[in-house]
């Protein structure tokens, strides 16, 4: 123990990819290397304070060991990974406010940093309404409905990879993984709609259920394009792919606008909400969750607002980096292709607000018929688009 | 289900307490879930042989989103079609009639203000015109074109409110806020004439309550002008959008014999192709003076009640700004009040006005004192609202709020 | 009821004034492919978001801006205290029945009475300025009238005061007389408070000198007219038709009906 003599040899900022026990293979990660020397500082001082206490216990030793630092650095990874997006979607929160505000002729929200903190206040304000439920309604599967929702939403938003060194897992099938995560939650907004014992919430989870089978099958047509024209499943690879030749919003325009209005059906936003449609159904299937419940339900939806504004990003905009500029290969730590990621998300996401403010709630019919006899053809058109450009050999 | 007196004709013997207390308590048990599946199995088959399990009942309203005011449509719902509707008004039953039997006649005035919120002055101005009928007076003629210009400035302020509320009851808020900016202006001007944005308290019996101010005539052509301008923003979001198109094309579709059979007038008949309008076709007031169209459509979908009703509000500018040039045309000195006097002859007299919603009426029987002996007050909304079952009839769930909107539902007129 | 024609009486009124609108849409058959489904909205929207972004949006910032409103804007009510003569014209036009009649002090110290407006009750018609045959009952701007008991929505006469009073603000009360409209003198204007004044039915009096106690403005001389069986004076009031404000409170006060307002009309 004699090696351990100043504070800097128990902070001493090591490697990530050096510990054997680190959890991503040969990637390098952001987000790990961040929480692990974050807990090397921690940890190090508490383990140097107690070495001063008691010289040469195995406490300290053990606080700075690699499995140890490996398995605090985890915990922290995942805080600084759930902090990120959530601050995302505060700020797609705000975003969407102030601009439905300023494009409706009034000002949005106005309190604190251009409204910033409204969103925050609003939080603050579901913690402190009653946690009111009906005594007759299905309790299993109306709490474990609502868990599934928000849990799906927060994990697949959480997937969303911020760039090639910014995420949680690279599997090869990633696109596939966070797609068939996205594509869940009608299944429990429908158990959802029965358990509550209430008709408009009856009508709100049938409604889901019945857009769902319309937009889901070209979107999944479309996502199978975009992996054909890539050559991979993997989202960094599909990332690469663009890079190597052209945003595939160029070559695939028509596949772009029809999976971006796709996409808004999935996060169900306006014009796609049905299944809340408040002017006929009070608050659809959402009608009997109150206070936080409602709260965290409306997170649910901005987090899977945000996560359809990063597959757009990854899809077809390029992901995370700028034509020309190939940020994949940034050195420094400064976290440039995450923010370049996040304001193309941003920029995807005030084009659904623009969207949201100019159309009103369509019908359950017109969803019915566009998805079917609209964006089906599409999708289809798109994967021949592909197909003779693989044939031909341009891409 | 909902009409059924069931258990009523049991051979007019009442049921003992005991029969009381036994039905009590069984649904009870129902409501607690005390029944096994078995027993809940023979309750719903014993019902289900009776109900139609296939449809549902939906209570839409008092307080709901899509009800603009308090009244309650019950439909049955067979998945999102509708086949049935029962509206259901009366919950804003103040006894407006009765209460004007204890009033003299100017204090009626700012009573028939609160009859409808959103255009306050056609009431208003109808109660004049019934009582100056019942006194035989004849009023100015500059007070004939201020009551002209008043009544279409809230026909503008009432069928922007309708604006904003189908902009919600389609899911979209910007309408809402951009028909309610405009609307905001219209109420300027009720300020600028009166001094009060909604209860105006303006037309008098034998004329009305002041002068055009100045600051009126000049900003009353500048808010025409703006106006006509502005509303094409609103156009261009409605009238050239696919999905609103798709939400009011062929939706609510009522044929001419009905709406002649249920009585219904104003926007709602005439997007019907019902030719009539009582400004043009019964002129009250300088009507037949100021040149203006009727905007009549043949469709008989919520689409043509909309057109109408957008027409209808450009018309009211043209109005405005050819009976503003009449009213500056007569001059400061022109009178604009007569002094009425406050007992009125025995007699029994009629009135009709083209409100914003339909044909409003009123009947006076007064008694020579000056209190009127009776103030009835026929509605159009009343009248208009027994269609909800064949416009609804038929069309989704989603387009009840749509199709209802188009009414154009206000409930301070409707329970009085 | 029997149409009338369309040009039965004055000149004939213009048609054919349809608008643009109509013209565009009337016919039901526009077609949305031409806007490009929903780009037509974007469009309108972006402007719109562009303008407010660019300039400022058309809302006020109430409590820190306020909006201008002209003199005539009918708020609470305002009282002139040394100008108002007690009479009470108000609480009569009242609908709402918020005013009362209450004996205060004026400057002098005297007992007056003035009118009390219980604002929770008030509904803003204006009809008290409008008839207040001095113009101390005036309409104000002010409108931010909450307070934190009912109480405290009681206005006394001090109370009502408003120290901002413009000429605007003073409501007038001009009438045509319908003879005078007939006879083509349509310019004259009268104050119905001045016109019409009470008129004595000379056998029913009792001089009790009720209303000449009660007249506010001490429009009533008792005036003597013989004597009785008894030899005591019989007193009949006149009313001095310049000082009259006709509010009729002598006809209220007057226990044999003996007196009523005569309408000219």
């Amino acid at each position: 123990m004699g090696y351990y003599t100043s504070i800097q040899d128990w902070i001493a900022f090591p490697d990530p990819l050096a510990n054997p026990y680190y959890p991503f293979g040969d990637a390098y990660n952001l987000p790990y290397d961040i929480s692990l020397k974050l807990w090397n500082i921690v940890g190090g001082a508490i383990a140097w304070l107690i070495d001063l206490l008691f010289p040469g216990n195995a406490v300290s030793e053990w606080l700075v060991c690699d499995m140890t630092a490996n398995f605090f650095a985890l915990v922290i990874f995942m805080l600084i990974v759930f902090m990120v997006v959530f601050i995302a979607v505060l700020v797609v929160l705000w975003e969407e406010r102030k601009v439905l505000g300023r494009a409706m002729d009034r000002r949005g929200t106005m309190v604190g940093m251009m409204g910033f903190l409204q969103c925050v206040a609003d939080g603050f304000k579901t913690f402190m309404k009653d946690n009111i439920y009906s005594k007759r309604v299905d309790g299993m599967t109306y709490w474990w409905t609502l868990s599934l929702i928000i849990g799906t939403s927060v994990l697949i938003a959480c997937m969303v990879p911020l760039s090639d060194r910014w995420f949680v897992v690279d599997y090869e099938c990633g696109l596939l993984i966070v797609m068939g995560l996205f594509a869940l939650a009608p299944f429990f907004i429908l158990v959802s709609g029965w358990s509550q014992n209430n008709k408009y919430s009856l009508i709100g989870g049938l409604r889901a259920a019945e857009m769902m089978i319309s937009y889901e099958i070209p979107m999944l047509i479309i996502i199978a394009t975009v992996a054909l024209q890539a050559g991979t499943l993997n989202i960094n690879g599909i990332v690469e792919a663009q890079y190597g030749t052209l945003p595939y919003f160029i070559p695939q325009a028509v596949g772009f606008v029809t999976f971006f209005i796709c996409a808004i059906a999935e996060s169900e936003r306006a014009p796609f909400d049905l299944a809340e449609a408040e002017s006929e159904l009070v608050e659809g299937w959402q009608t009997e969750y109150a206070g936080m419940k409602w709260g965290l339900i409306m997170l649910a939806d901005y987090l899977r607002g945000f996560c359809a504004c990063g597959m757009i990003v990854i899809l077809f905009l390029g992901g995370w980096n700028l034509p020309g500029v190939h940020l994949t290969e940034w050195e420094s730590w400064l976290p440039v292709p995450e923010l370049t990621f996040l304001l193309k998300g941003f920029l995807v996401f005030f084009i659904m607000v623009i969207i949201r403010c100019a159309t009103p709630r369509v019908r359950t019919d017109t969803i019915l018929n566009l998805g079917w006899k609209v964006f089906l053809p599409l999708a289809i058109l798109n994967l021949v688009i592909v197909v003779t450009y693989k044939a031909g050999g341009i891409f | 289900m909902m009409a059924d007196g069931s258990g009523k004709e049991g051979a007019g013997a009442e049921p003992t307490r005991a029969q009381v207390d036994a039905e009590q308590e069984f649904d009870r048990a129902i409501v607690e879930g005390k029944f096994d599946s078995v027993d809940m199995r023979k309750v719903l088959d014993a019902e289900g042989g009776v109900m139609d399990m296939d449809k549902m009942w939906i209570t839409m309203g008092p307080q709901h989103p899509f009800s603009h005011g308090l009244w309650t449509l019950i439909i049955q719902a067979d998945g999102e079609i509708v086949t049935d509707a029962i509206p259901i008004v009366g919950y804003l039953h103040r006894g407006w009639e009765k209460e004007t039997e204890n009033r003299t006649y100017p204090k009626i005035i700012p009573m028939a203000d609160r009859l409808c919120y959103a255009a306050s002055m056609t009431y208003t101005h109808l109660y004049c015109m019934t009582v100056e009928k019942a006194l035989d007076l004849e009023i100015p003629e500059k007070a004939k074109y201020i009551r002209i210009v008043a009544d279409e400035i809230n026909r503008l302020q009432s069928h922007l409110m309708w604006l904003a509320a189908v902009g919600t009851d389609m899911g979209n808020f910007t309408i809402f806020l951009w028909a309610s900016r405009e609307r905001e202006f219209w109420m300027d001007m009720n300020i600028r004439l009166c001094g009060a944005r909604m209860t105006t308290n303006y037309p008098r019996i034998g004329g009305v309550r002041n002068d055009t101010p100045d600051i009126f005539d000049r900003d009353i052509i500048r808010c025409t002008e703006h106006f006509e301008k502005m509303i094409w923003e609103i156009i261009g979001l409605i009238d050239n959008s696919s999905i609103y198109q798709s939400r009011m094309v062929g939706t609510g579709i009522i044929t001419r014999e009905q709406c002649a059979n249920l009585g219904i007038t104003g926007p709602a008949a005439r997007g019907t192709g019902v030719d009539f309008d009582a400004r043009r076709d019964d002129p009250y007031d300088n009507y037949d003076k100021v040149g203006f169209e009727v905007p009549v459509l043949t469709a008989g979908d919520s689409y043509a009640r909309y057109v109408v009703r957008m027409e209808e509000m450009l018309q009211s500018c043209i109005i405005i700004k050819d009976a503003m040039q009449k009213i500056q045309a007569l001059g400061k000195n022109s009178p604009y009040r007569l002094k009425a006097p406050s007992r009125v002859p025995a007699g029994r007299h009629f009135g009709r006005i083209e409100d914003c919603r339909g044909e409003a009426m009123m009947y006076l029987v007064s008694d020579g004192t000056d209190k009127p002996y009776r103030l009835k007050v026929r509605s159009p909304i009343f009248i208009n609202v027994s269609a909800s079952k064949p416009l609804v009839q038929g069309c989704r769930i989603a387009d009840i709020p749509v199709i209802m909107a188009m009414i154009d539902m206000c409930l301070g007129e409707t329970d009085r | 009821m029997a149409r009338k024609s369309k040009e039965s009486k004055g000149q004939p009124a213009e048609r054919g004034l349809w608008s643009p609108y109509w013209r565009e849409f009337g016919k039901l058959d526009h077609k949305c492919w031409k806007d490009l489904w929903i780009m037509k909205p974007i469009w309108v929207t972006l402007k719109v978001l562009w303008r407010t972004t660019a300039h400022r949006p058309v809302t006020v910032l109430y409590p820190y801006e306020a909006l201008w409103e002209p003199d005539n804007y009918r708020g609470r009510p305002g009282l002139d205290f040394n100008k108002c003569l007690g009479c009470g014209m108000c609480v009569n036009m009242c609908p709402c029945q918020a005013i009362v009649l209450v004996d205060c002090p004026d400057d002098g110290g005297n007992t007056v009475r003035r009118p009390q407006i219980n604002i929770g009750r008030c509904s803003f018609c204006a009809y008290c300025a409008e008839y207040c045959p001095v113009d101390a009952m005036t309409v104000t701007p002010d409108v931010e009238l909450a307070e934190y008991t009912r109480s405290d929505l009681i206005w006394g006469p001090r109370r009502l005061a408003y120290d901002k009073t413009t000429e605007g603000m003073k409501v007038k009360l001009e009438t045509t007389l319908i003879s005078d409209f007939k006879n083509g003198n349509g310019e004259r204007r009268v104050e119905p408070c001045r016109v019409d004044h009470p008129k004595l039915e000379g056998k029913k009096c009792i001089s009790c000198r009720k209303c000449s106690k009660v007249c506010p403005v001490a429009a009533i001389d008792m005036v003597e007219h013989g004597t009785n069986a008894k030899g005591r004076p019989i007193l009949w009031p006149e009313v001095d038709d310049d000082t009259c404000v006709g509010c009729a409170q002598c006809v209220e006060a007057c226990p044999k009906d003996a007196l009523h307002i005569e309408e000219v009309l």
